[in-house]
């Protein structure tokens, strides 16, 4: 397993509008998937998970309602609003732009300059 | 977000509290069994699991607080949590709260009841459409020092066409008039007013209409407007009376009109029972056609847009123009516009703003004790406070709970401080001078209510932000460690207490001062010989109706026969007549004279002086003694050589180095007809005739005889109670003419008493607030020097274990306070003397500075303090070394 990477400011939300783009799922759930897509390469404090939640929904990019668990428990599904989908989009873009920019920064030799 | 989803989530959040508490409870729970459940199935335990679910999960409380905060209702949901965990911590301890609450409701109430006197006399606008267009318009002549006098009605009728600046003057006047035909013949109070006051005022009648322009033209048919009090209380409230005639001073009056009970104009004094045009009025009606005389006070209404300034520049033209026009009557003469509200405030307005001012200090004084209160309850709540930051909680969160508990009890102090001002206000109306403008509007109202609470908020601002900022200061390790309730408290905080307790020391001084300043004066005006007998002197007024008694030799006659009649009663031998009395409410009667082969005044002096018209008996009932020459006799009649009496003031004024006997003065009332030459008989003592507080000036009198009015006043000299001798009057008034009322019977204590009634009631409400300090401070030295004597109780115990002997640990405790008492007075003393230039005009014969108060009232502080901290100092003493030391 490669090392653990701490979680950059910020990107969170971003990642938690990618996971319930994937489908509605509960709070566990999205914690869940972001791990198995990052493969286990990213940590999430699990404490900061909730707030990031309602923070989002208080926003209303995702909504949530009360469903069954696949273990017969209630649990309370997110799932991507319209305003969250347009939100996930700009954000992807604007993170694609930046990681260029960064990394055209980064990789820039002394010769270039 | 919009702000409509905002609120929509935030009512929401506020309604669905209780259920989002418990949903996110669900939610996180689920969280974390979902997660054990996944350990159990990797082989873990379950109750390992549960705790390694719970450990990497974090803080619980931490994560619903973020949940709660990103929901972004805290505000108010913290708001609501801090005023209940406020309410609860409050209630645990009964006995802070019932002081804490007890002293702001003293504090809060007599501001508010303060407040309420200054807001309605001061502040609130006038009862009348667009009350800051009206204007009060005067006549004054700085060349003879006359600051503020009325127009002749000549000169009114000339600024009413020439300006255009005022939509609208009028004047008004008042008078007596006799209503009869509705019972016992009564005396109503009644406005003489040109017709365009109640276009001019935008009043409307309750009933009927108001004058017309005709009304007030020369052979108009007498009409009256009534007021709804005297409709109702002597008009038997029947609607039908407009249109019906009422009689004054038997003369048969239209009714025409009723005003509202609320609307009272002049505002001054007591509210006029009828409005008549002045046309009508017996007296006045026949100065209208006269330039000269000063006698009708004017009232403007300015054109929208029109500033004070611009009429002010306006009325001086007209003024010069007069002056040149009618260079007699004007000259010297300039007119000034000040608005309204202002010159009917008057000179209340000092006053009123050192009682607020000084009920001010006594809340400040009042917050600082429970500032006190609340830093002791600071220490003993060491713990609880270290505990909530040690548990995550902010500098900013604890320092916002703690400013929450105070609001929670300045509010409850505010509403306990705002049913006592209701009661308070209530008992002020005794107490208010009769002269206070305004007084029918003082209540307890809603901008009354808003300043109390405002006030009950800063209040809990100003006690609790010190104690609060404290609290959030403490060391969570030391206090933490430290085993009992009683955590050691830093010397920022014993400094912080001593500082309140030296504050309340001073700002009690300053108070005290004041009030001592004011009751000296007090006494010192009431024990000023007024020049004239006080005791068992009595006064009732007959005034005629002049319809009937139109001639002074009817006057004469009447006032002759009455007197003769009353000097028959035994018990009522020493009556006289004398009109005006001195000290009268209704004024004085101000004359200028000339002295005859004297050269004229020079400009800038003002030669007048003050006049009455007195029968031959008058000197000898109100024991006014003669000085030189004689007073009047039965023989100083109409026919005879005209005579004048004056007071010594008078003689050593206009006549240094002369002997006035023998000397003639040229002067005269109207109803006597203008300037007649007088000659100097004799010489009395001084009188006090306008006020108590200023010195006698020059008097002169004549004889009634030689200068009749249309009434009299009669004084008498007896020890018979007053219902009796009023009895006795009024039945000989009653056998000359039965139609004739007599009114204002009054002792002349009562008269002097009236005279002093504003000195009084400033000086009685200084006076309580000065106590009210005093009692608050007393008990802040208690709270701290006992509270200090507590936690020294270890030191104390050490100290006598170590051999001090009692009268050492006294004088360790008396230091304390002599300490805190001399800063108190040192910061104290110098406050009190800077303020002692607002009072100086309050004052009377008493320097701002006057030692003697001075002194006093630090005596008076030092033995307070010494006797605050007794028991405390006891409690020292007697500490038990072997207790002390066990204690902790």
């Amino acid at each position: 397993m490669d090392k653990q990477l701490d979680l950059l400011q910020g990107t969170l939300d971003m990642l938690i509008l990618k996971a319930a783009s994937l489908g509605p799922l509960h709070g566990y759930g999205i914690l869940l998937r972001i791990q198995q897509i990052s493969k286990d390469r990213l940590e999430i404090q699990q404490g900061s998970l909730y707030p990031a939640l309602y923070r989002l929904e208080h926003q209303g990019w995702i909504t949530s309602e009360w469903g069954e668990s696949e273990n017969k428990r209630r649990a309370k599904y997110y799932r991507l609003t319209a305003a969250g989908k347009r939100r996930l989009q700009t954000e992807t873009e604007n993170w694609k732009r930046m990681a260029n920019v960064i990394a055209g920064i980064l990789q820039t030799s002394p010769e270039e300059v | 977000m919009s702000w409509g989803a905002r609120i929509a989530s935030w009512t929401q959040a506020m309604l669905g509290r209780s259920q989002m508490e418990s949903e996110m409870d669900a939610e996180l729970r689920f969280h974390m069994e979902a997660y054990a459940d996944d350990l159990v199935r990797e082989g873990v335990p379950r109750q390992e699991a549960m705790r390694r679910a719970r450990l990497e999960f974090g803080g619980l409380d931490r994560a619903k607080e973020e949940c709660r905060e990103a929901r972004g209702v805290t505000f108010v949901e913290r708001l609501l949590q801090d005023v209940r965990y406020g309410l609860r911590t409050l209630a645990k301890a009964p006995g802070f709260t019932a002081v804490a609450i007890l002293t702001l409701a003293l504090g809060i109430g007599a501001n508010t009841a303060i407040f309420s006197v200054v807001y309605a006399v001061l502040l609130k606008p006038l009862p009348f459409a667009n009350p800051e267009q009206l204007v009060s318009v005067f006549e004054a002549n700085p060349q003879e020092g006359v600051p503020v006098t009325a127009f002749s009605y000549m000169n009114l009728e000339e600024m009413r066409e020439q300006n255009h600046v005022f939509s609208e003057m009028a004047g008004n006047q008042s008078h007596d008039l006799t209503l009869t035909g509705q019972g016992d013949p009564s005396t109503v109070h009644t406005a003489v007013v040109t017709p365009e006051l109640f276009s001019l005022l935008e009043t409307q009648p309750l009933a009927g209409r108001t004058f017309f322009p005709e009304d007030g033209k020369k052979g108009a048919a007498p009409v009256v407007i009534v007021s709804e009090n005297l409709w109702r209380s002597t008009l038997g409230a029947d609607p039908k009376i407009i249109g019906n005639a009422i009689n004054l001073d038997k003369r048969a009056f239209t009714v025409i009109g009723i005003m509202p009970a609320g609307f009272h104009f002049p505002l001054l004094r007591q509210s006029p029972d009828i409005w008549i045009p002045l046309v009508q009025d017996p007296l006045f009606g026949g100065w209208m056609a006269r330039r000269g005389g000063h006698w009708l006070p004017v009232t403007g209404r300015l054109k929208p847009g029109v500033t004070v300034a611009q009429a002010q520049a306006e009325m001086d033209t007209i003024g010069r123009r007069l002056a040149t026009e009618f260079p007699a009557e004007n000259t010297g003469w300039v007119i000034r516009v000040e608005p309204l509200q202002k010159e009917i405030v008057g000179d209340v307005k000092p006053a009123l703003l050192v009682l607020l001012g000084a009920v001010g200090l006594v809340l400040l004084i009042a917050c600082a004790n429970i500032a006190n209160l609340l830093l002791m309850r600071a220490t003993s709540r060491t713990k609880e406070m270290a505990v909530r930051i040690a548990l995550g909680a902010g500098r900013a969160r604890i320092v916002r709970q703690l400013l929450t508990e105070s609001a929670v009890l300045g509010l409850l102090g505010g509403v306990a401080g705002i049913l006592l001002a209701a009661w308070g206000v209530q008992g002020l109306g005794a107490l208010l001078p009769a002269d206070l403008p305004q007084v029918h509007a003082i209540r307890v109202d809603g901008w009354v209510l808003g300043f109390a609470l405002l006030l009950s908020l800063g209040a809990s601002f100003i006690f609790g932000l010190a104690p609060a900022l404290f609290a959030a200061d403490s060391n969570v390790q030391a206090s933490l460690k430290e085993g009992g309730g009683r955590a050691g408290e830093g010397g920022g905080r014993q400094r912080a207490r001593s500082f309140l307790a030296v504050a309340e020391i001073a700002l009690a001084m300053v108070l005290l001062v004041a009030a001592g300043l004011l009751v000296r004066s007090f006494v010192t005006l009431t024990s000023v010989s007024p020049g004239f007998n006080v005791q068992h002197i009595l006064k009732a007024e007959v005034s005629l109706p002049q319809f009937q008694y139109s001639t002074p030799e009817q006057w004469n006659a009447f006032t002759n026969e009455l007197l003769g009649r009353i000097q028959a009663d035994p018990g009522l031998r020493d009556s006289a007549v004398g009109v005006p009395l001195p000290l009268m409410s209704n004024g004085f009667i101000n004359l200028g004279f000339d002295i005859p082969g004297n050269p004229p005044a020079s400009a800038g002096t003002n030669r007048t002086a003050d006049y009455a018209a007195v029968s031959p008996e008058y000197f000898r009932v109100m024991e006014i003694p003669l000085l030189r020459g004689r007073t009047f006799t039965q023989e100083d009649i109409m026919s005879a050589a005209r005579v004048t009496v004056i007071s010594q003031a008078m003689a050593r004024l206009y006549f240094p180095n002369q002997d006035p006997l023998g000397k003639r003065l040229v002067f005269g009332f109207p109803p006597d007809g203008g300037n007649i030459s007088r000659e100097i008989v004799g010489i009395v003592d001084d009188v006090r005739d306008v006020t108590l507080n200023k010195d006698p000036g020059a008097m002169m009198y004549v004889p009634y005889a030689q200068a009749p009015f249309w009434g009299a006043v009669v004084v008498v000299k007896t020890t018979l109670s007053p219902s009796s001798v009023a009895a006795t009057i009024r039945q000989e008034v009653r056998k000359i003419d039965k139609d004739l009322p007599v009114t204002d019977v009054e002792t002349m204590e009562g008269i002097v008493d009236a005279s002093v009634a504003q000195p009084r009631f400033r000086t009685l409400l200084l006076g309580l607030f000065g106590a009210m300090a005093l009692v608050l401070a007393a008990s802040g030295i208690f709270g701290v020097i006992s509270y200090g004597v507590s936690c020294r109780t270890h030191e104390i115990g050490i100290r006598i274990a170590l051999g001090a002997t009692p009268g050492k640990v006294l004088w360790l405790i008396l230091g304390e306070s002599a300490k805190l008492l001399l800063l108190g007075l040192a910061f104290g003393i110098p406050a009190a003397l800077g303020l002692g230039r607002f009072l100086s005009n309050l004052l009377f014969g008493v320097r701002p500075a006057d030692p003697v108060t001075f002194v006093g009232v630090a005596t008076l502080l030092t033995l307070v303090a010494v006797a605050a901290s007794y028991a405390p100092t006891r409690r020292a003493m007697r500490v038990d070394p072997m207790t002390a030391l066990r204690y902790e």
